[in-house]
């Protein structure tokens, strides 16, 4: 068997967890880059831990970071000069295999909901989230994305404040005094 | 009878009972929705559960765990994509018997085995494990680091075919670990003078990023793709049916427990090796492997499921992940404030029979939910992708920041995701980076101490290595699998192999 073989040979086939999707015959676009890059990034980190200890001492601090970082430069070295032979794979781009407009569209999303989530708190800011990406996703009716993306904001905000118990920034929402109000209700009715 | 009182905790709490059960089931759905993974699922979870008692939290994440490597076979068996890669194997035979419409037949048989696979598995962990722990009690920290190094370099090998990509990896994985200040000397390391890295990368917000995150965005490539639904019915096998394949199942679910155990591996590499197994002792199928063999469906399902208590074997006696998920598992109890290794198994074997009973429960719970609720289940599975993605980036970000209350977090969450995605799609393993954040401390604290009990003297380290039949062991087992991956080794297979054929 294929030692490389993870279920469709297509990799848009929808499996998950950490499924390496790159290809043993072929370099895809941007893979040679992503190596030099990765080659670089590595000998950066070489230095700075290098910069930590030296080669003072074997139990140093700096001993683990300076032996896991060549190493890193020797794998992401070999890794490179592999895929610089590797023939390129002529049927698919950048643009449209790797980094479509719609991942990038979604980093830029998920940038501004780190940007907003203070200021704004957390309803608000994933209410708008939500709606944005299920609109630009589903292609459905304002309807069906407000109500989709609201309910599920609902389900989501009742787990967390009370099964999960987690803090999220209030923001402009008064969220104690709805959650206050909610208590009121429950410990009204045990009584 | 402490341990049997143990065992039973989860009967005394009708709360742990039912969290496991939820757990199980939500397991289910999450492995069978396809771009929905049960690392992802535990990873996000470990952030919710941290207000937590430890006792509910675990029983929660034992049930995901179990129900999820179960159910990754549905979608494997009726629409051909494996919910996770466990279920790879799966999809070979399960898929060609739902397009003959016997797609109820497969599942119901999937579900007994798996439930089979599972118990043989948690049986062996409950067997094994203390013995282990007495056993790991004389490891000496060179051997703790040498382990650390072999579960970080199997995760690399076996996961996929470009063992540098899987070091590189790993190493990364080491390196993102010593970020920040040295709980020894206290010096700073990777900081690059930023108060912000002082304090370390948090490990959550990289495993929801490499796992969540990077996730959605590739799914965001097939959102259009549509379920497709198929007829079941008949889902409980006859009992012939179960007596007929179980030789099959025994040792298959061995196959599972044994490459579970190994630190490292996990699920999806013994259900290949099982199928791989299965069709080379199967002489005459009445189906042809691949075209829809019911032994194709027995063997990697019965063996991925014996795997998750093959993984907890390491885990709990070591300290060291046999997988991906476990890796998490044991962030989870660092996070509790428990320190897995042999000294928690003497010191608190509480804790190891609550799990051990928490794994009997959550099979037990797949098992009945596996063999009813078929028609909701083909529900859920078709919800739009459109939906789901939002909802999983939502969750990570609620995730990344729920830990430590700092929007940081979520821009290393942001970051890992973006380049974990980068990762999956040039065919760098993302395992071996958890692996390696997780095995950090333990491979940086053991190296240090191993060196200085030597002082300082190389020469004496690897004396010591060699005096010891068990270090030695691990270091052959280590050069071993870097050897095998250099053209040395093929030259000296092909020279060995041409002796033997002439």
């Amino acid at each position: 068997m294929d030692p490389d073989f993870r279920g469709d040979s297509d990799h848009h086939d929808g499996t998950s967890d950490a499924t390496p999707g790159g290809y043993t015959q072929g370099r895809r676009p941007g893979e040679l880059g992503f190596a030099i890059i990765l080659t670089a990034a590595s000998l950066c980190l070489l230095y700075s831990a290098y910069g930590i200890s030296g080669f003072t001492a074997l139990s140093g601090p700096g001993a683990v970071p300076m032996a896991t970082t060549f190493v890193m430069v020797v794998a992401a070295g070999i890794v490179t000069l592999r895929t610089w032979r590797l023939p390129r794979i002529t049927t698919e781009t950048l643009s449209r295999d790797i980094l479509p407009p719609m991942v990038i569209l979604f980093t830029g999303f998920l940038i501004l909901f780190g940007l907003l989530l203070k200021p704004l708190g957390f309803v608000p800011t994933a209410a708008l989230f939500l709606t944005l990406a299920i609109k630009v996703l589903a292609h459905r009716g304002w309807g069906y994305t407000l109500a989709v993306a609201l309910g599920s904001l609902i389900v989501i905000w009742i787990v967390f404040r009370v099964v999960f118990t987690v803090l999220l920034p209030a923001g402009i929402l008064p969220e104690a005094e709805v959650i206050q109000f909610f208590r009121g209700l429950l410990s009204g009715g045990a009584s | 009878m402490d341990t049997l009182l143990a065992i039973l905790t989860i009967f005394t709490q009708p709360e742990l009972l039912l969290l496991v059960g939820a757990g199980t089931f939500a397991g289910i759905y999450i492995g069978a929705i396809p771009g929905l993974s049960v690392t992802m699922a535990v990873s996000i979870l470990i952030s919710f559960t941290f207000s937590w008692d430890v006792y509910p939290a675990i029983s929660l994440m034992v049930g995901i765990f179990m129900g999820g490597v179960y159910g990754g076979s549905r979608t494997a068996i009726l629409l051909n994509i494996p919910g996770a890669p466990s279920a790879i194997a799966t999809a070979m035979d399960g898929y060609p018997m739902a397009q003959r419409g016997e797609a109820g037949q497969a599942i119901g048989v999937t579900t007994v085995m798996s439930f089979f696979g599972g118990l043989i598995g948690i049986l062996v962990l409950a067997l094994a494990a203390p013995y282990v722990a007495d056993f790991a009690l004389t490891f000496q920290p060179r051997d703790y680091m040498l382990l650390a190094v072999l579960g970080i370099l199997l995760v690399g090998s076996l996961s996929t075919g470009s063992l540098v990509k899987g070091i590189f990896a790993g190493a990364l994985g080491i390196a993102i670990g010593v970020v920040g200040r040295d709980p020894l000397t206290f010096t700073e390391r990777f900081t690059f003078d930023l108060q912000l890295m002082e304090g370390g990368i948090s490990f959550i917000a990289v495993m929801i990023g490499m796992f969540g995150v990077s996730e959605a965005l590739l799914q965001l490539q097939n959102v259009g793709l549509k379920a497709v639904r198929q007829k079941i019915d008949k889902i409980v096998p006859s009992f012939g049916t179960i007596r007929k394949y179980l030789p099959l199942s025994l040792q298959t679910s061995s196959i599972g427990v044994i490459i579970g155990a190994l630190p490292g591996t996990g699920g999806d590499i013994a259900a290949l090796m099982a199928y791989d197994h299965a069709k080379r002792i199967t002489k005459d199928p009445a189906v042809p492997f691949g075209e829809g063999a019911m032994e194709g469906l027995v063997a990697p399902e019965t063996a991925n499921n014996a795997a998750v208590g093959g993984a907890f074997i390491p885990m709990m006696t070591l300290g060291i992940p046999g997988d991906a998920v476990t890796a998490i598992m044991i962030g989870a109890l660092f996070i509790h404030g428990l320190n897995p290794g042999p000294m928690l198994m003497i010191e608190q074997p509480d804790m190891f029979w609550f799990i051990v009973g928490a794994l009997l429960t959550a099979n037990v719970f797949m098992l009945i939910f596996g063999l009813t609720g078929i028609r909701i289940f083909t529900r859920i599975v078709e919800m739009p992708r459109s939906v789901i993605i939002p909802l999983i980036l939502l969750l990570s970000i609620v995730g990344a920041y729920a830990v430590n209350n700092r929007v940081s977090d979520v821009y290393w969450m942001l970051g890992f995701g973006v380049f974990g995605y980068f990762m999956r799609h040039y065919g760098y393993p993302l395992g071996p980076v958890i692996l390696g954040v997780i095995l950090s401390r333990l491979l940086d604290d053991n190296w240090r101490r191993a060196i200085i009990s030597e002082r300082e003297d190389l020469g004496r380290f690897f004396e010591g290595i060699v005096a010891s039949p068990l270090s030695l062991t691990l270091f052959l087992a280590v050069i071993l699998i870097f050897v095998s991956q250099t053209p040395l080794w093929t030259t000296m297979k092909k020279r060995v192999f041409r002796k033997a054929t002439s």
